[in-house]
């Protein structure tokens, strides 16, 4: 099965540790992967300024690149959301490309989505010991219905022991742009989901989305919690202890 | 009401700041959601589904939305068979004028009200004033900001602002009465002298939560009661109310009720649901109470511009409030920000339709795109969607600052060209890298100061995942 794999282009400057543990997990799931060279970004950022027609040119660059793949596989589900949701949007008014768009869309995943609703995965490579908390990032939990999907592939790590935080499902208030322009108001809503990783008494937070956890990690610094924060990739990968 | 929405920008880090304002939000946040947690809980019990509900409720209010003229005219002639009066008006500054001559027609010198938000969209209480006639909020939490000179900050809760002390404070200032210390004192205190003003009222305004096409009345949903003095004790009752307030008929009327309610306050049904019709040619000795005569004042004020275009579905909200009681932005700053008479997700769609998109921009940007207004909203309003639709039609108008849309510019055509935009990649990892200066975080960003104002950024390790899977794989 050759999968494709999109790194997204947050994680190939901030934390390239995820795209590598992502591809250990694919690999290890019998995946023939892929990285396509001329990715970049899947164009989440202009769509949400505003910024249509730069959207709409990434749409097709993406739609001509990854052409081909059986899947597409993301460890973010906010990009995947962008590629499966807005690409057919923003290109409803071309019936050739929202054609191709559509197909796309079928064929992209989140991970962990892609792991337990298409691989079904039965064992996951890593290791690790300790609590751990999860974050639902806002697109994945109501936009591609992720909720257990992370949760099944942690409970099949014997070392782990789930400690639900209040309020999981609560926006971190990251959004992009959002926290860079309204970074006060980032501040509060961020401040809120602190409050709950530390209720939980959880060692680690993990989530699917790395912008979440940027903005998660870098307020828990600035308050002085040292709680360690991981993709789910990280930790399903074994990259984490 | 003139939008001050051009300082949402510096009014929302103000409010953040604020360490009252934090502690009333943090106070308040968990009681709305809970409590419409627990009303939805009721509707499961009753075997009824959120989402069909929603299903139900969104498609009644289509209905209207998608033949509004048809039903406006249905409504007109339904009410005028029952001795109502219609009238209609364009705009706020319109509504504000009718309302004052009525005043004056029917020799009115004191006018009480029940919460209307196009009260506020018109500013009628200004209005009122400037004409001499005394115009008296009659909803606890209006009659708090009445007295204090604000506006509402939330569509239900208008006082939710403000704390008891400060409450006390204003009542012993404007009652002249000994200090009330707990809520229940304070409030019947309030009850006390507003029982004066509605027995002494000439005239009531109200707003309405839906217009019954049918019987040509309109519906209202309240808790305190007030409603119910208002639009029977005095011997005119004018009703205020947005065009796109009609529902077909009764049995409507009772679908959405199922989910406004529970949406708003989690009550399965409010204390009162009033259905106020106009006593047709029933004699004023008759058994029938009410008041003589009853006006409806129907006003457009941007919303016709709204019909059969991308932001139509914005039409079917029945201002319940989930929305902004959900919304993770809306609960970090409170209602004041907004600018307008409408707050939360709700103002951030409405405030650039009805008022200037030029200076309401900033509105639909303030959000995290969570969905959680989406999830929640009983009328299936997509309010993520619109806002990112207004901020497309910001960026279409020219009204983003050109810093910003060249930077998007440069940025696309980047991520189009992907060698170049590799080669960029690797210098600004590098550049991360140093400015980090050996630490694991970096805790000052120059380009991006909104950001690390308030964390630090977990510093790149230095080469990007392409630069190093392309090493891994010359390496074999
Ligand atoms: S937009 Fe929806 S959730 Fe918000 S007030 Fe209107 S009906 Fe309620």
């Amino acid at each position: 099965m050759r999968v494709a794999l999109f790194v997204t282009c947050l994680v190939d400057v901030m934390r390239p540790s995820i795209g590598f543990a992502t591809m250990r997990l694919l690999e290890a799931a019998g995946c023939d992967v892929v990285v396509p060279e001329d990715q970049t970004c899947c164009g989440q950022p202009a769509w949400s300024a505003g910024e249509a027609d730069a959207a709409r040119a990434l749409a097709k660059k993406n739609i001509s690149d990854l052409a081909g793949f059986e899947y597409v596989v993301l460890p973010s589900a906010s990009c995947a959301e962008h590629i499966k949701n807005a690409y057919p949007e923003l290109l409803a008014g071309e019936p050739e490309w929202a054609e191709k768009a559509a197909d796309l869309s079928k064929r992209t995943f989140e991970l962990t989505s892609f792991l337990v609703d298409v691989l079904k995965v039965n064992e996951v490579p890593g290791d690790f010991h300790g609590s751990i908390t999860y974050h639902d990032s806002c697109k994945g939990l109501r936009k591609l219905g992720i909720k257990q999907q992370p949760r099944q592939l942690l409970a099949k790590m014997k070392g782990v022991t789930l400690r639900e935080m209040g309020e999981s499902e609560e926006c971190c208030g990251f959004g992009g742009a959002f926290a860079a322009k309204f970074g006060e108001i980032s501040t509060v809503i961020v401040d809120r989901k602190c409050a709950s990783i530390r209720e939980s008494g959880a060692e680690v937070v993990v989530g699917g989305d790395l912008g979440c956890l940027l903005n998660i990690e870098g307020r828990l610094r600035r308050r002085g919690d040292p709680t360690r924060v991981l993709h789910i990739a990280e930790v399903l990968a074994g990259e984490g202890q | 009401m003139r939008s001050q929405a051009m300082f949402f920008q510096e009014q929302a880090a103000q409010k953040a700041c604020d360490p009252q304002m934090q502690k009333t939000l943090a106070y308040v946040r968990p009681l709305f959601v809970g409590k419409r947690k627990k009303g939805l809980e009721g509707l499961a019990a009753d075997g009824l589904g959120f989402e069909e509900m929603r299903v139900a409720c969104q498609e009644i209010r289509d209905r209207v939305v998608d033949n509004l003229d048809v039903w406006l005219e249905l409504f007109e002639a339904r009410a005028q068979a029952t001795g109502a009066k219609v009238l209609w008006a364009r705009d706020g500054d319109e509504v504000a004028r009718l309302l004052v001559d009525l005043a004056r027609q029917h020799g009115v010198r004191k006018v009480v009200k029940s919460k209307s938000m196009l009260s506020e969209e018109a500013d009628l209480n200004t209005a009122f004033a400037a004409a001499g006639i005394e115009s008296i909020e009659t909803d606890l939490g209006e009659y708090i900001i009445q007295l204090a000179g604000e506006t509402p900050s939330h569509i239900i809760a208008p006082a939710v602002h403000k704390t008891k002390e400060e409450v006390a404070d204003l009542f012993v200032a404007h009652h002249g009465l000994p200090r009330q210390s707990d809520i229940t004192a304070l409030a019947r205190e309030a009850r006390g002298v507003l029982r004066q003003h509605f027995l002494s009222a000439d005239m009531g305004v109200s707003g309405a939560n839906f217009l019954v096409a049918e019987t040509g009345s309109a519906a209202l949903v309240t808790n305190e009661g007030n409603g119910r003095m208002v639009t029977t004790l005095p011997r005119l009752h004018v009703v205020i109310a947005g065009i796109e307030k009609i529902i077909p008929n009764l049995q409507d009327l009772a679908t959405l009720m199922r989910l406004l309610p529970r949406s708003a306050t989690g009550q399965s049904i409010s204390n009162y649901v009033s259905v106020l019709t106009a006593r047709g040619g029933l004699a004023l000795d008759s058994p029938v109470q009410g008041p003589e005569k009853i006006v409806f004042v129907l006003v457009d004020n941007g919303r016709a511009d709204l019909l059969g275009g991308e932001f139509a579905s914005m039409l079917r909200c029945i201002r319940c409030g989930a929305c902004m009681n959900h919304c993770p932005v809306y609960t970090a700053i409170g209602g004041h920000a907004y600018g307008w008479v409408y707050p939360g997700p709700m103002g951030s769609v409405l405030t650039p339709l009805y008022t200037s998109l030029k200076t309401a921009q900033d509105l639909p940007q303030a959000t995290t795109g969570c969905n959680q207004c989406g999830a929640v909203c009983p009328v299936g309003i997509p309010l993520p969607e619109l806002m990112r639709a207004l901020r497309r039609r910001t960026f279409e108008e020219g009204l983003r600052p050109w810093l910003e849309r060249l930077g998007y510019k440069v940025w696309a055509w980047a991520a189009c060209h992907p060698r170049f935009y590799h080669w960029g990649v690797r210098r600004a990892v590098r550049y991360l890298k140093w400015l980090a200066g050996g630490e694991a975080f970096i805790r000052v960003l120059g380009m991006a100061p909104g950001w690390t104002g308030g964390r630090d950024l977990k510093a790149p390790p230095g080469r990007s995942f392409q630069e190093l899977w392309a090493d891994r794989k010359n390496r074999g």
